[in-house]
């Protein structure tokens, strides 16, 4: 099962008959929030999962977090509770990072094993970061993530200028038309498909 | 009506742009009546405007008999006879079409309410192969003959054929139908034989390129190639016809007319150009004769070729009264027919709504490279802009990444946002002339457009800044200047993603032309953006005259094949000049062409010599500067939109290079085929006085080329017709295959591919064969493909000349299988097939091989997997060249002194400890790289493939390296904060930032970045007071080293450094394994085979769906890169200190769950926390938890107490969270190298 082409064709924005991940802009996204542009780049460490000590490096100078788990399986979901707590620690025990908990694969309703309660009790238990249901076979929300997790980081960007006593709003708006995202998102395995759990980082500069 | 200036469809479509220059800028006759239309019947209705490639006449067209004021002395059209098949080119509003006539070659106007689209699935291969070659050979004009080579377009063409008697079970001689039908028999063999001549031409082509004479005689071999395939497409349809109409005739029990049938119907292609002026007398008279038979025949045949089907011929209840007619028949039932068949929507672009286009075009699949910008299609449009847009971009960021003077930025942005807005209007206007109004498109577009608007504002913000500063170079903070720079990346990428949509569309509707190039794009992008390139044209008004007169609508050139690149022409727009042009047709041209025809019967040689001259001259020029065309006018070919005089260097090279032909082979294929040629070039040179002989020429014995005549049934060469018979018959399917523009395979059906691996004439490119045996079991069971080629090796008996070679290469197959790529648990279930077949047919035709195969094949069924590899070599991507640094250059002394031996060898007894301080940093790095290069090196490819799919169990040394350099960085942080003075801590760091230096300069990026990330980690980076005491110098060399494995970008520094590295090398492997799992998830496992442009609707067969090869070309690739540092360094192993090292690794790795946390614990206890202000979440509750501790207790107490501290600690954090307790743990226990 080929999970993983509608995430990398939002990635593309367009069908590709060949998709080339060892280019630069593989991982590049532009898109519209909220009537302002963003750019995301998305990290994606699928394929590094191993690479454990590599994780921090890739977390640390993204803004922003998708934890994607399949609610096909629950040890995914568990293991998004290290993820969230590494990342956690990283920046520096903030607890409002810009974190979006994804639940995939809601097209397999009927292997659903992580209900939507409890997906949701965690999600609450993260200092109620949203939760999400997206198939990304069907293109379902994959888009309203993404949205999501930048509006946050916008917010919080807006919070930091704010109590920095800068004027916010004169501020954002120069520097809006620069402004950029980065975004990450990394993938695990779990047992019965080809199985992600994704975080994702998108960054303001 | 507006005027098109048209490149002359004259006799011989292989020469047309050469005839362009004669003055035959014509437009298109005024709208033909329809045959409906005369017999009073409903002109046909307008399905859809969907392009057809290919047209077929149902009513003779011959401009006599249309006469009215249709013909002005401008319009060239062709005449066309029913049942003739009509390659078109472009579709004029008005509905007259610029086609090729397969029959004759000819191309010029002919009326699209005379034919019907043709397409049928038993001929649609064949067809395709066809407009593919004519592509081909098209984009093949600046002498890029490699896809010749290969041959890969003559077997499109021969698998075209097979598919077509395939289907109509004729394949075989011993066919029943074959056996039975005169008619089909004849055919069959014509078909055959004129195959074979293809075949034939194919390989002298290929011989040919070789040559050193190539250059002369290639165009003439392309020609011939061309018009042989046409008459192979031809022969094919006419077979077709015959066959459909046998069906009908037995399946509707109607009465066989089998004399009928019987007679040869050859009379069908009697139609040629007018525009025949010369002739041999002798052909003359011959040609006359047969066309008196032929015509009697035609009126007979061409019954059947109304029909494209059996059924649609009984349903449309032809009876067989209907033959006693033809004409008649075909209008009475053709509205019938043309309802039935919905592909056969009549492009009668008269009935189309609104405004839309003069001309519709075909659009080709190879691009022509430095065509001429000022073609005015869509697709062409499109190109340009895009092109434009590119070149302006990379400029763009260019002056970006240097700094530049604020003008020169300023001219920059300003270029590329004119080119993006440009672009845009291009995207605009397919998108309006797309009546489908594609979603997709728009939705592109818009992408486009809000990306340009980014752009806009990021570089705003710069010149506002920089304009007080003019003349100082700009220096643009580093964030700004990367802003700008995605901008503008985001914007060259969304374009792509436009242009690609554009085409798509483009493709769908076909080709068309822009109205006006006044406005918009044409005058912004070729006037403003193209300065360079249009300087000197500029300074003539006449060559602006696209962008002058924008009520013109202008026609492009007709493209020939494989002359210089089409030019699109505008017409003169002063009366004056169009007059003068007459008077050029008229009376200058007359001279040129009585020299060529002259020269073509005397002095042969001479001509030849001046015609490679010409055509060397011809291809200097591409965009000549109307200063040349009046200086040199014999020579410039792309004057033709004025000047006249410039036509006879045309006219030469063409008429000369026919006369090449026939002289160049004399002896081997002196016929008819060869006189036509001849005679058709010299009458390409006439263009111009067509209209005085279309009376005449209707019934001009000149008119019946060989094609027409009964006698090209007949064999040319019928000698060894029967051994081509046996060639071409071989069961093939080259049609299941996908190339790319490169040629490269990207898809194909297992069949297909296997028969791509044992062809018995070529070899395979290398990187299709290494992909192939490295990624099959992806697609493909060893089983299935065990089955697959023992298929290969039966079916290809049935071809006694290549039938050894290819088998041989099967053999060799599952030789290199077994000896090089075996798997044995993924293969087993194969061998018993292997050995079955080693033994049985293997060894009765090939007994040697046999035993070979099977010898082999027993030493498998005893293989173990923990056994050495056979070969392995044999794993090695073969494009990838093992390159090694310096193979005989000294290996460098170690750097180690006795006494640190000694320190060494007693530390493992224990009697002494050491510190990573110890050594020399650069004898530590080389170490450590022996130590990773030899698990690097035995990484196999088959765990690489393992990696993306479930069976991550196989990947034992994918999974050292990661434990290796996970490891690694644990080390890097133990030892740092293993030490209670913060100054020694530093000393550490520093320590392994030389180590890591080193590990640079041995390219030992795994080891590199495990450093970098380690010393980055947030235990590490949070020792405040650490920091402080470490060196500005070793702080900086830190953040280089960083900036290298950057993995921002998709690792843009790092890849980039790899790119030009020579093994041996230590990349990071992760980077591999992250492109492997995208490369699986981001392509599809298959893919769909193309079918013909024009959708047949309800005959359309399910479009094949074949292996996406090309993912898996592009897995192998990834494979490739990683193996090509797979080459051992050559260092001095001090296998102390590797042991030292090891023991370190393994003492941190051992406990590897707990060991990030203590060593986070650890940080917080050497360096606490500032008291957080608020906040308390899990986090700190954990950190705080640990802090409390006493640090005493911790030290003393030893890993064990600290461990169970650690472990409260987490579970603590973990109760948080409901329902979680220990399964969160437990599930961190599972993961192999789970470090939390």
């Amino acid at each position: 099962m080929a999970l993983g082409v509608p995430w990398t064709q939002f990635v593309q924005g367009v069908f590709i008959e060949s998709y080339d991940p060892t280019i630069e802009d593989s991982y590049r996204k532009q898109m519209d929030v909220d009537g302002r542009q963003v750019m995301l780049e998305i990290m994606d460490t699928a394929g590094t999962e191993q690479f454990t000590s590599m994780r921090e490096f890739y977390m640390r100078d993204a803004h922003g977090f998708l934890l994607v788990f399949s609610i096909t399986s629950m040890s995914s979901l568990h293991e998004l509770a290290e993820l969230r707590e590494q990342i956690v620690q990283i920046k520096g025990g903030d607890p409002n990072v810009p974190i979006v908990l994804v639940g995939n694969k809601s097209d397999l309703e009927e292997d659903r094993v992580v209900s939507r309660s409890k997906a949701f009790q965690v999600s609450q238990a993260w200092g109620n970061v949203p939760y999400y249901e997206t198939s990304a076979r069907r293109k379902q929300n994959v888009t309203e993530v993404f949205v999501d997790v930048c509006r946050q980081i916008m917010r919080k960007d807006l919070n930091a200028r704010a109590r920095r006593g800068q004027a916010p709003e004169r501020e954002y708006d120069t520097r809006s038309s620069r402004r950029r995202k980065k975004s990450r998102r990394g993938n695990d395995d779990d047992d019965r498909y080809d199985h992600r759990e994704r975080r994702s980082r998108c960054t303001i500069l | 009506m507006p005027r098109h200036q048209f490149d002359l469809p004259s006799a011989i479509r292989l020469d047309t742009t050469g005839l362009a220059a004669k003055g035959g800028y014509t437009s298109p006759p005024l709208t033909p009546i329809s045959p409906q239309e005369l017999s009073g019947a409903q002109p046909s209705l307008q399905a859809e405007p969907l392009f057809h490639n290919y047209l077929r006449a149902f009513h003779s067209f011959h401009p006599t008999s249309t006469a009215s004021s249709t013909l002005t002395d401008e319009s060239i059209t062709v005449p066309i006879n029913r049942g003739d098949v009509i390659l078109v080119h472009s579709i004029h509003a008005n509905g007259w079409a610029d086609g090729t006539l397969l029959t004759s070659g000819a191309r010029g106007w002919l009326p699209t309410n005379y034919c019907e689209a043709y397409d049928n699935i038993y001929i649609r291969n064949l067809l395709n192969a066809t407009t593919q070659l004519w592509d081909l050979l098209r984009s093949e004009e600046d002498g890029d003959l490699s896809v010749f080579v290969r041959q890969d377009y003559i077997r499109g063409l021969i698998a075209g054929v097979r598919y077509l008697l395939d289907q109509s079970r004729c394949l075989h001689r011993e066919a029943p139908l074959v056996q039975s039908h005169v008619g089909i028999r004849r055919l069959r063999k014509s078909l055959l034989n004129d195959l074979s001549c293809l075949v034939k031409l194919g390989k002298r082509l290929q011989e040919t390129l070789g040559e050193v004479y190539a250059e002369e005689v290639i165009g003439v071999l392309l020609d011939e190639i061309v018009l042989k395939a046409f008459k192979v497409v031809t022969r094919a349809v006419r077979f077709l016809d015959v066959w459909a109409q046998d069906n009908a005739a037995n399946n509707n029990t109607v009465p066989k007319r089998s004399t009928q049938i019987a007679a040869p119907p050859t009379s069908l292609t009697n139609s040629t150009s007018l525009t025949v002026i010369i002739d041999s007398p002798r052909g003359s008279r011959s040609s006359d004769r047969e066309f008196a038979r032929a015509a009697r025949e035609f009126s007979v045949v061409s019954q059947g070729c109304l029909f494209r089907d059996a059924a649609e011929q009984t349903n449309t209840g032809s009876t067989p009264s209907q033959t006693a007619s033809p004409f008649d028949n075909a209008r009475s039932i053709w509205p019938d027919t043309s309802r039935l068949i919905q592909s056969g929507s009549n492009p009668d672009l008269r009935t189309r709504k609104g405004k839309r286009t003069s001309v519709l075009h075909r659009v080709s699949n190879v691009r022509t490279p430095g065509r001429d910008h000022t073609c005015n299609l869509a697709s062409e449009h499109l190109h340009r802009a895009h092109d434009i847009l590119l070149g302006c971009f990379g400029s763009f960021i260019g002056s970006h990444l240097i700094s530049r003077q604020p003008s020169e930025l300023l001219t920059a942005t300003e270029q590329s946002a004119k080119a993006c807005q440009d672009l845009l209007n291009v995207i605009e206007k397919v998108w309006e002339h797309d009546q489908g109004r594609s979603a997709q498109l728009e939705q592109a577009r818009k992408a486009m457009q809000m990306r340009l608007t980014e752009l806009v504002k990021a570089t705003r913000g710069l010149f506002s800044v920089s304009t007080d500063a003019e003349g100082a170079p700009l220096v643009l903070p580093s964030h700004e200047k990367e802003l700008v720079i995605a901008a503008a990346t985001g914007c060259v990428r969304s374009a792509g993603d436009c242009v690609a949509t554009a085409r798509l569309v483009i493709e769908q509707i076909g080709d068309f032309e822009f109205e006006e190039a006044g406005q918009g794009i044409g005058a912004t992008i070729f006037e403003e953006l193209q300065m360079r390139d249009l300087q000197e044209r500029s300074s003539d008004p006449d060559s602006n005259q696209v962008a002058l007169m924008p009520e013109l609508i202008v026609a492009p050139l007709v493209v020939s094949p494989h002359r210089r690149p089409s030019v699109t022409v505008s017409p003169p727009p002063q009366p004056d000049l169009r007059a003068d042009r007459h008077t050029c047709d008229g009376s200058t041209l007359e001279a040129p062409v009585v020299t060529a025809v002259t020269s073509l019967t005397d002095t042969r040689m001479d001509k030849i010599q001046m015609t490679s001259q010409d055509l060397a001259k011809l291809t200097w020029f591409r965009l000549p500067t109307l200063t040349e065309i009046q200086d040199d006018a014999p020579c410039s070919p792309d004057s033709m939109s004025k000047q006249s005089t410039s036509s006879p260097a045309r006219k030469f090279s063409v008429g000369i290079s026919m006369t090449d032909s026939s002289s160049t082979y004399p002896g081997s294929i002196r016929d008819s085929e060869h006189s036509l040629l001849s005679r058709t070039s010299t009458r390409a040179t006439t263009p111009d006085l067509v209209p005085a002989h279309y009376v005449s020429n209707s019934t001009d014995p000149a008119l019946l080329t060989s094609f027409g005549s009964v006698s090209s049934t007949r064999s040319i060469v019928t000698d060894d017709s029967t051994d081509d018979e046996v060639h071409i018959m071989e069961k093939t399917y080259a049609h299941e295959l996908i190339f790319n523009k490169e040629g490269q395979i990207t898809g194909g059906s297992l069949p297909a591919l296997v028969e791509r691996l044992t062809l018995h004439d070529s070899v395979p490119d290398p990187m299709f064969v290494t992909t192939f045996y490295l990624t099959f079991r992806l697609f493909a069971t060893p089983s299935g493909l065990a089955k697959c080629l023992v298929d290969r090796f039966d079916y290809v008996g049935e071809n006694k000349s290549t039938c050894t070679s290819v088998r041989l290469r099967v053999y060799n197959v599952f030789k290199r299988w077994v000896e090089a790529y075996w798997q044995p648990d993924a293969d087993g279930e194969a061998l018993e097939f292997i050995q079955e077949f080693a033994a049985g047919k293997l060894q009765a035709r090939l007994p040697a091989a046999g035993r070979k195969l099977a010898e082999l094949a027993g030493r498998m069924l005893y293989y173990r997997p923990g056994a050495s590899w056979l070969v392995s070599n044999a794993h090695q991507i073969g494009v990838s060249s093992r390159l090694e640094n310096d193979r005989f250059a000294p290996i460098p002394n170690s750097v180690i002194t006795k006494s640190q031996l000694n320190t060494l060898r007693s530390s493992r007894i224990g009697s002494s400890t050491c510190s990573i301080l110890d050594f020399d940093p650069l004898e530590l790095a080389r170490q450590f790289t022996l130590i990773e290069s030899r698990i690097f090196c035995a990484i196999r490819p088959e765990e690489l493939l393992a990696t993306t799919k479930k069976s991550g169990s196989k990947a034992a040394n994918v999974k050292a390296m990661s434990k290796l350099s996970t490891d690694l960085a644990h080390l890097v942080a133990e030892t740092i904060l293993s030490l209670e003075d913060a100054k020694k801590r530093a000393a550490i760091i520093k320590q392994w930032t030389k180590i890591a230096m080193s590990c640079l300069e041995l390219n030992n990026y795994d080891s590199l970045m495990a450093i970098v990330c380690s010393v980055n980690q947030s235990t590490i980076l949070r020792l405040k007071r650490t920091w402080d005491l470490v060196s500005a110098r070793t702080k900086t060399r830190l953040e280089e080293l960083k900036s290298i494995v950057d993995h921002s970008h998709n690792y843009a520094v790092l890849r980039k450094r790899l790119d030009s590295h020579v093994a041996p090398c230590l990349p990071f492997v992760g980077m591999y394994l992250t492109d492997l799992t995208f490369v699986d998830a981001g392509n599809q496992p298959t893919r769909q085979l193309q079918c013909a442009a024009a959708p047949a609707d309800e005959q359309q067969q399910q479009p094949l769906t074949v292996i996406n090869f090309d993912k898996h070309t592009r897995t192998a690739r990834i494979i490739g890169q990683l193996q090509r540092f797979q080459v051992p360094y050559r260092l001095h192993a001090v296998p102390e200190l590797q042991e030292w090292i090891e023991r370190q690794i393994h003492r941190v790795g051992a406990n590897d769950l707990d060991c990030v946390q203590k060593l986070y614990c650890r940080s917080l206890l050497l360096e606490p926390r500032e008291v957080p202000a608020a906040a308390v979440h899990e986090g700190a509750a954990a950190a705080a938890a640990a802090v409390v501790m006493p640090a005493s207790r911790l030290q003393t107490s030893g890993e064990q107490r600290a461990e169970v501290a650690v472990a409260a600690a987490a579970r603590e954090k973990f109760d948080l969270f409901a329902g979680f307790g220990f399964a969160a743990l437990a599930a961190l226990k599972e993961r192999p190298t789970g470090s939390v």
